[in-house]
């Protein structure tokens, strides 16, 4: 586990605009931002905030127009395409608003996709992906396809599939956005867990006040910048 | 990308849409199916047209005098040395005819026609068409018989019959015309009608007498198998210095060009169909690729390389195709084997005679065209498989989770 005061992310005067059919728009003006390890911070704000561009732009998914973005000491905005997967599949753990499993998968199979890429041997990655499953009570699923499960099975597995490779940063973007009350508590209570216990970082973005109840800071987004950080 | 898991996935998600990749795999395997059998006739046909015109007195090779082909008669006849073939080696050979074949008038009771006058050996004569013919009466019976034989339609044309006699007029060595009369000991029937009104054959050594010569004017070599013909010419020009050594194919270069177009018709059928049937691949790999930007967005996403990505895709096709062009094989393979004895078409044996092909018509299939065919659609398929590949790639993957 890495030191709590060690700076997951480190983002300096981001700023990201997409061209616009009028009028090009601003998703985010100039935004500083960290991450320490051991957090689970939660990007809040209405739609069109800018939550979900950060959570993007730290993922490597996107590139700022200016700025910098660092992710575990690598600077992300200096990558090729082939090394911002490479960044994500080392580094980053996914979970989507739309689960995003692999249709023609099982559940043990999705789990064991990334630690696939990853070139990790057969049977650690079973053992692995099992043992995954099975902390999240998803043991006697692992043989179902994702057409089989219910939304919230599907995002355990996707919570599986983020955490099996031990990332150091989980990112969730709008995790409780198709679950129903009682699956995204059940949601938040297992990535709590996940936080306390075995110290993983995590960052949502969301408009969920639920989601932010349990987090441990709050950042505050508002037409692209950050306008208040709440807790710990 | 370990290979086991692009298999996997990619052989899943051919399942995923069973019933469109099955269609598109029938569409591949007939294809392919047509253009192996469409092979094998044109191999028979090649392989016909190459027999005729070796059959036809030509053989493989042959040894002229120079300028015969352009004015033939007995003065340009040669001598040919009792042994000569002991410098050929025995395993290239068929065998040889040494003839002399001179242009004649044939004239019966009622009817008279040029014709080409050959002296030959009946025992020689297997590496031709006369070693397959069948007769009415009887064949020659060597190289002194006083005798001739005509073909069934020549026989027909002069109105004449076996045992009945003809007249045949030609130039001597001397440039003086020379006439006998000859009794008919046989009509025989080729496979090629025209065959059967161009030659009236007789014995040498008689022919020889009636030109007051001693020479040939022609020999004819049949080789074991067609790789073997570059190195015999090579040892005939040798043995038969200052003398022609020609092949069928400068014998008889309109049919050589058919043969040789057969070569290239068999790429030509390949692109047509097989080109054709990519757009097919094409447009079905486009289809799907657009139905799956979300999920390869995904992919990428957490972590799938763009390559990989590419490579999945071409995977896909090459999957589609691999099994299309197995069973257009075995479809192929079927389908030959029930007409490998032969197609009748005698039906069309006048038209056929035209081209010098017989009316049984033997397929030909030949394993280094079914691997070309093979090798080729696969080839195919992967070049074109990269078109969707990379339209699969071109969209960040942000851009398409949020599609």
């Amino acid at each position: 586990m890495t030191d709590m005061t060690e700076r997951v992310v480190e983002c300096r005067d981001v700023a990201r605009t997409y061209a616009g059919d009028a009028v090009p728009v601003h998703a985010l003006r100039g935004v500083d931002f960290e991450l320490l390890s051991g957090e689970w911070v939660s990007l809040a704000g209405p739609s069109g905030s800018g939550k979900s561009t950060l959570l993007h732009l730290i993922g490597g998914l996107d590139q700022p127009n200016t700025g910098s973005v660092i992710v575990d000491g690598i600077e992300v905005t200096q990558l090729s395409e082939a090394d911002l997967s490479d960044l994500r599949l080392r580094k980053i753990g996914f979970v989507f608003q739309a689960y995003n499993l692999i249709p023609v998968l099982s559940a043990l199979e999705n789990v064991e996709f990334i630690m696939q890429l990853q070139g990790v041997a057969t049977t650690e990655r079973r053992e692995r992906a099992l043992a995954a499953l099975d902390s999240l009570g998803l043991a006697e699923l692992a043989g179902r396809r994702p057409g089989e499960m219910s939304g919230g099975q599907q995002q355990r597995v996707a919570i599986a599939r983020a955490i099996v490779t031990n990332p150091v940063l989980l990112l969730a973007d709008e995790p409780s956005a198709n679950l129903d009350t009682a699956t995204t508590k059940e949601l938040l209570d297992l990535l709590q867990t996940l936080n306390r216990e075995r110290g993983v970082t995590i960052l949502t973005a969301t408009h969920d006040p639920m989601v932010m109840g349990y987090t441990t800071r709050q950042v505050h987004l508002r037409d692209g910048s950050v306008v208040a950080s709440e807790g710990a | 990308m370990p290979l086991g898991l692009l298999i996997q996935l990619s052989w899943r998600n051919i399942w995923r849409h069973g019933r469109r990749n099955a269609i598109l795999l029938s569409a591949i395997a007939v294809a392919v199916a047509g253009v192996v059998l469409l092979n094998t006739l044109l191999r028979g046909m090649q392989a016909e047209m190459q027999n005729t015109v070796i059959d036809s007195l030509n053989g493989h090779v042959k040894v002229l005098k120079p300028g015969y082909r352009a004015d033939p008669g007995i003065q340009r006849g040669f001598e040919i040395a009792q042994g000569w073939d002991a410098a050929l080696p025995a395993e290239a050979i068929a065998g040889w005819a040494a003839r002399v074949r001179v242009p004649a008038v044939i004239m019966s009771e009622r009817e008279t026609r040029g014709i080409q006058l050959v002296g030959i050996d009946p025992a020689h004569e297997d590496i031709s068409f006369l070693g397959r013919v069948s007769f009415t009466g009887e064949a020659l019976s060597g190289p002194e018989d006083r005798r001739v034989i005509i073909g069934g339609e020549l026989a027909e044309q002069l109105e004449t019959a076996v045992g009945r006699r003809l007249v045949l007029v030609t130039q001597g060595a001397d440039g003086r015309n020379r006439e006998a009369g000859y009794r008919i000991a046989g009509i025989f029937e080729a496979e090629a009608g025209g065959l059967e009104k161009a030659f009236v054959f007789t014995g040498a050594d008689t022919l020889q007498d009636m030109l007051d010569t001693l020479v040939v004017t022609e020999v004819s070599i049949r080789l074991a198998d067609d790789v073997f013909e570059t190195s015999i010419i090579d040892r005939l020009l040798g043995v038969f210095s200052g003398l022609d050594v020609l092949s069928w194919k400068e014998l008889e270069p309109q049919a050589a060009s058919m043969v040789a177009f057969a070569d290239n018709a068999i790429f030509i059928y390949f692109l047509v169909i097989m080109g054709a049937l990519v757009f097919g691949l094409v447009n079905t790999l486009v289809t799907a690729v657009m139905e799956r930007v979300r999920e390869l967005g995904m992919l990428r996403a957490l972590g799938m390389r763009p390559r990989s990505v590419v490579a999945q895709v071409v995977m896909e096709s090459s999957l589609i195709m691999f099994v299309g062009v197995a069973v257009g094989v075995v479809i192929a393979a079927g389908a030959f084997s029930l007409m490998a004895d032969g197609i009748d078409l005698s039906a069309f044996n006048e038209s056929l005679a035209t081209f010098g092909m017989r009316p049984t018509f033997v397929p030909v299939l030949r394993v280094d065209d079914v691997i070309l065919v093979v090798a080729m659609s696969l080839l195919l398929g992967i070049v074109a498989s990269f078109y969707p590949a990379r339209r699969a790639v071109q969209q960040k993957p942000l851009d398409a989770l949020r599609r």
